[in-house]
């Protein structure tokens, strides 16, 4: 008690209590440890260590770290951040940074003030997450995290040591659950700004999957092991056939004898494209790639905003791509292109090494003595791989130094990218210009959802030809080797043992399931993650509520929240109104708002006795009425409750008798 | 809470706005809508600081979850706003009257708080200006007790202005208080002098009334049987250990001394240095068993001794031309 008679200069000063200090240690372990995977193991280390630190202390088995400990370690932990990633600012530095100082600051807290701060960076650290991962998974976690922390606030400012735990995060769900429907409002009508406002580092996440800018033996059957999205289509009519779906990525004409390299093109300045049919429209949804590929069908005729076509015909971002990335596209399926193309590009892709892989050199160049007409050699590669004992497996046997020899005329097992660069090799030595292309091939159809689904194991590899008069042709030696990996996709092509679990391989019910869980995750990137200031215009005036432009949104949030707003403070109004006076104190403030119009206030420092002993004192015709009033209201105000309604009754007749 | 500086007729019209809806009452506050102020803390504003920054980096990054997570806080600020008012409505505050004290010490208050909701209170705190406030936790329709003590600076009616309820809970984003203003007949004694001074006019007093009244003197007369009223003090105790029954003892030739506190009798010293000095010689007089009596300008209070005489003559001092008073502190203020 004694310590309560201190002034104290503001109440955030208290010294906070135990479980609070337990509660803000277990609160920053969740924000953060989702995060260790993306920080170096020595900040995590720093995490843990402090925070364990801080709850011996709490428990009273440690000191506290003296402050000629903590300033230098302050210090050489700015420093390790910076000689970790030679800056302090960005994503990844910035998260670093914020993380130590903050495992830091936890030595030094035991006031109010210090756990609150400490709150409200874990509060920011949940944004920090959404930069890695913006996906259903990461929300769902994080929205947990937010009950945890919200419970920790609430914890702080329980000023009790003792912790019902089940009714606080009841308590804290309550609250984040109470704030959804206005977080929707919000971010529904909040009018989005195109960004960025100003300059960002933009960073790859960790660990992502996807086609690379070369393509050497075992690389893209490697891909083909993960199952993940690489990206989904919507189409605006109906979905091409499935030997039509080629995602044109990175092409590849320079080789080094064991590896296909991008060569370095310029930008694409005229389009020479003859087309037969119309186009095909779509809209692709593109999961990050960690690089600058954009996809499209074989051949696109758009370009995407921030995006440029090569002489090769690739499209490609300016930026890379580290975040989900949606755009429309339209693509010509059968079209001819490039009858033009330089001599120069055209020389490039006939070089090859001589000194490497001999027999294949040897082979093409005896296919270029039988045949007369480029058609014709293609015909026999084609014919060799159907007909010879050529095998399509995902695990071909590991190659030497002449991979292409040791493919073609021992192993014979091999993928995509064995066919694809073979058969450009042997094009090559055969005097016929021919590079290869990476990408995907087909996808699988989501009927819940009406969208193609493309997973990184429908990575592809097939080659161009140039020949005269048609210019660059497509040919898919794969699909000589197993037409069912074309037409009907991977899995029917693969054996029964080498088949990646797909959805169409499981029963019925399982698989319908899991359409609409994909069908789910491909909403919520069109809905929440694509939800930008041209999906606002287009959705509020879907809507049809007149709201056009970011006026008519302020104003709709602003009438929104009012009304919302006024019914609740009207509905709390009226249930926690005041106490309704009593009838006699209605009665008595009639009589004295008589007599003041006729000049008697009663001041505020007088009863009502001493008040009316002033006013009879003067020469008032009814005092003695007066007087009767008001011993009527000190009876009912302080006498027995049973006479109430008779003495009020009274009270009233006689006050009607007053005459004022 | 509030520091800021009003024009004349604003102030005015803010005071009468404030007193017509905070009332002060003779015993209990009932904390309704109308009784209830809310101010984002410190820590609201911090917090606003933060989303604002959210919110630009949520725009400058282009990430939709983080503009769901800004959203998401600023309605939770919106929802422990109302939380907080909620906290606080319907608490009943009762104060008991406390007892008085000496100007100078501490008078502590003794609050009933209460409340009539099937809802568990927690964290309402209870704080005089800027001392560390208490808190208690109201278990559903329950009551508890809080203490407060206020120091003292002036005697007189005291009327403590700034003893406030609140709360902060759930997310001490937003303060939430009323006013308790209570019309209690509180009363603060003039603080009494100090020791040495006391001692010279406590001679100089007895020198002026030698007529009525002389010192208790060391000559033992002897011991007769003690008589129901008179003081324990007088008993002689050894005799009593002795078996000899309850004997007083008796001082030859020396009456009971008796005295009167005299306003007129002070020449020395303002108003508040005269009543100091009267209120430890009422002291004095009460612990040397004496009677005395007090005399003021336009009060008289007869000689007597006791508890109640005591109370009696401290409140005459305490009440002693409060509005002279008052106008000195107002002159003194500036």
């Amino acid at each position: 008690m004694a310590s309560h008679n201190l002034p104290i200069r503001s109440i955030a000063d208290e010294i906070a209590n135990r479980s609070s200090i337990f509660a803000v240690c277990f609160c920053f372990l969740c924000s953060i440890g989702p995060h260790f995977r993306n920080l170096p193991l020595w900040v995590s280390a720093i995490v843990i260590v402090s925070l364990g630190w801080r709850c011996l202390q709490n428990l009273g088995k440690i000191g506290e770290l003296p402050k000629w400990v903590l300033i230098p370690l302050v210090f050489f932990g700015g420093i390790g951040v910076f000689a970790e990633y030679w800056t302090v600012v960005g994503r990844d530095a910035g998260l670093a940074l914020l993380t130590v100082m903050t495992s830091f600051k936890f030595f030094e807290s035991k006031r109010h003030r210090d756990l609150l701060i400490l709150v409200f960076l874990c509060y920011f650290l949940i944004a920090t997450h959404f930069l890695f991962s913006q996906s259903i998974f990461t929300a769902g976690l994080m929205f947990a995290t937010l009950v945890v922390i919200t419970a920790t606030l609430i914890t702080i400012n329980q000023r009790d040591d003792k912790i019902d735990l089940r009714q606080l995060l009841t308590f804290s769900a309550r609250l984040v659950a109470l704030s959804v429907p206005l977080m929707i409002i919000l971010f529904v009508l909040v009018p989005r700004v195109p960004g960025p406002l100003w300059g960002i580092s933009n960073e790859q996440r960790g660990g992502v999957t996807g086609l690379s800018d070369h393509m050497s033996p075992g690389q893209i059957s490697n891909l083909i092991r993960s199952n993940e999205v690489a990206f989904r289509v919507d189409f605006e009519d109906k979905v091409p056939a499935q030997s039509m779906l080629y995602w044109r990525g990175p092409v590849m004409a320079q080789y080094n004898g064991s590896r296909w390299y991008r060569a370095r093109r310029q930008v694409l300045n005229r389009f020479n494209l003859t087309v037969t049919e119309p186009a095909v429209k779509y809209t692709v949804t593109l999961e990050p790639n960690g690089e600058h590929w954009l996809l499209a069908l074989d051949m696109p005729t758009k370009l995407v905003p921030g995006s440029l076509m090569t002489e090769d015909f690739q499209l490609v971002s300016t930026k890379k791509i580290n975040d989900l990335l949606r755009y429309s596209m339209e693509s010509h399926l059968a079209y001819q292109v490039g009858e033009n193309e330089s001599l120069e590009y055209l020389g490039l892709t006939l070089e090859y090494p001589a000194t490497r892989n001999p027999e294949t050199i040897s082979l093409g160049k005896s296919l270029a003595e039988r045949f007369d007409r480029n058609e014709d050699i293609i015909d026999a590669v084609l014919t060799m791989f159907r007909e010879q004992e050529y095998f399509y497996t995902l695990r071909p046997p590991a190659l030497g130094d002449d991979s292409v020899d040791e493919f073609l005329f021992g192993t014979r097992r091999g993928f995509c990218e064995h066919y694809a660069g073979s058969f450009a090799l042997l094009m090559r030595a055969a005097g016929i210009p021919a590079r290869v292309v990476t990408g995907y091939q087909g996808g699988e159809y989501n009927n819940v959802g009406n969208y193609l689904i493309v997973r990184q194991s429908d990575a592809h590899a097939w080659t161009e030809v140039w020949l005269e008069n048609r210019g660059w042709v497509r040919i898919d030696p794969t699909a000589a080797v197993s037409p069912s990996r074309i037409e009907q996709g991977l899995d029917d092509a693969l054996s029964d043992d080498e088949s990646i679990f797909r959805i169409q391989n499981r029963n019925p019910l399982f698989g319908n399931l899991l359409y609409s869980w994909d069908n789910l995750q491909h909403s919520w990137n069109d809905w929440i993650i694509n939800y930008d200031d041209r999906k606002q215009r287009n959705f509020l005036s879907k809507l049809e509520l007149g709201i056009e432009n970011w006026s008519d949104m302020v104003f709709a949030l602003v009438f929104l929240l009012l009304s919302v707003t006024g019914l609740f403070w009207l509905i709390v109004r009226y249930r926690e109104r005041p106490p309704k006076p009593e009838a006699y104190e209605i009665l008595f403030k009639r009589v004295l708002k008589k007599l003041s119009k006729r000049g008697f206030q009663k001041r505020p420092s007088e009863d009502t006795r001493a008040f009316l002993e002033r006013v009879s004192s003067r020469d008032f015709p009814q005092r003695d009425q007066l007087a009767d009033i008001v011993e009527l209201y000190n009876r009912i105000k302080y006498g027995r409750q049973d006479d109430t309604s008779r003495r009020l009754n009274s009270m009233r007749t006689l006050i009607k008798s007053l005459e004022l | 809470m509030f520091s800021v500086s009003l024009p004349g007729p604003v102030r005015r019209h803010f005071d009468n706005w404030f007193d017509n809806h905070n009332p002060p009452s003779p015993d209990a506050i009932l904390l309704h809508n109308r009784r209830l102020y809310i101010l984002p803390t410190r820590f609201g504003y911090l917090f606003a600081i933060m989303l604002l920054f959210l919110f630009f980096a949520a725009i400058n990054y282009q990430n939709s979850m983080a503009f769901v997570l800004t959203f998401m806080l600023i309605s939770l600020g919106i929802i422990s706003l109302w939380h907080t008012h909620k906290n606080l409505l319907g608490i009943n505050v009762s104060l008991q009257i406390p007892r008085p004290v000496f100007c100078g010490e501490y008078c502590e208050f003794k609050f009933e708080v209460s409340h009539a909701n099937n809802s568990t209170r927690y964290a309402i705190g209870l704080q005089y200006a800027d001392q560390a406030p208490v808190y208690v936790k109201l278990e559903p329709e329950g009551n508890t007790e809080a203490r407060l003590k206020l120091p003292t600076a002036h005697r007189g009616q005291f009327k403590p202005m700034g003893i406030t309820v609140f709360t902060r809970y759930p997310t001490g984003l937003f303060h939430a208080w009323g006013w308790l203003k209570f019309d209690l007949p509180i009363l603060i004694y003039p603080r009494p002098a100090e020791k040495a001074r006391l001692q010279q006019n406590l001679v100089e007093q007895y020198d002026g009334q030698t007529s009525t009244s002389t010192i208790e003197g060391d000559d033992f007369a002897g011991l007769r049987e003690h008589r129901v009223g008179e003081s324990l003090r007088h008993i002689s105790w050894k005799a009593y250990a002795q078996g000899k029954g309850l004997l007083t003892k008796t001082f030859q030739g020396h009456a009971r001394p008796s005295l009167w506190i005299d306003w007129n009798s002070l020449t020395e010293g303002s108003l508040e240095d005269k009543l100091s000095l009267m209120a430890s010689l009422v002291l004095a007089a009460e612990n040397e068993e004496q009677k005395y009596g007090l005399r003021l300008p336009g009060t008289t209070i007869e000689q007597d001794y006791g508890n109640a005489h005591k109370h009696a003559c401290l409140q005459a001092l305490a009440i002693f031309r409060q509005s002279d008073f008052n106008q000195e502190l107002e002159l003194e203020n500036g």
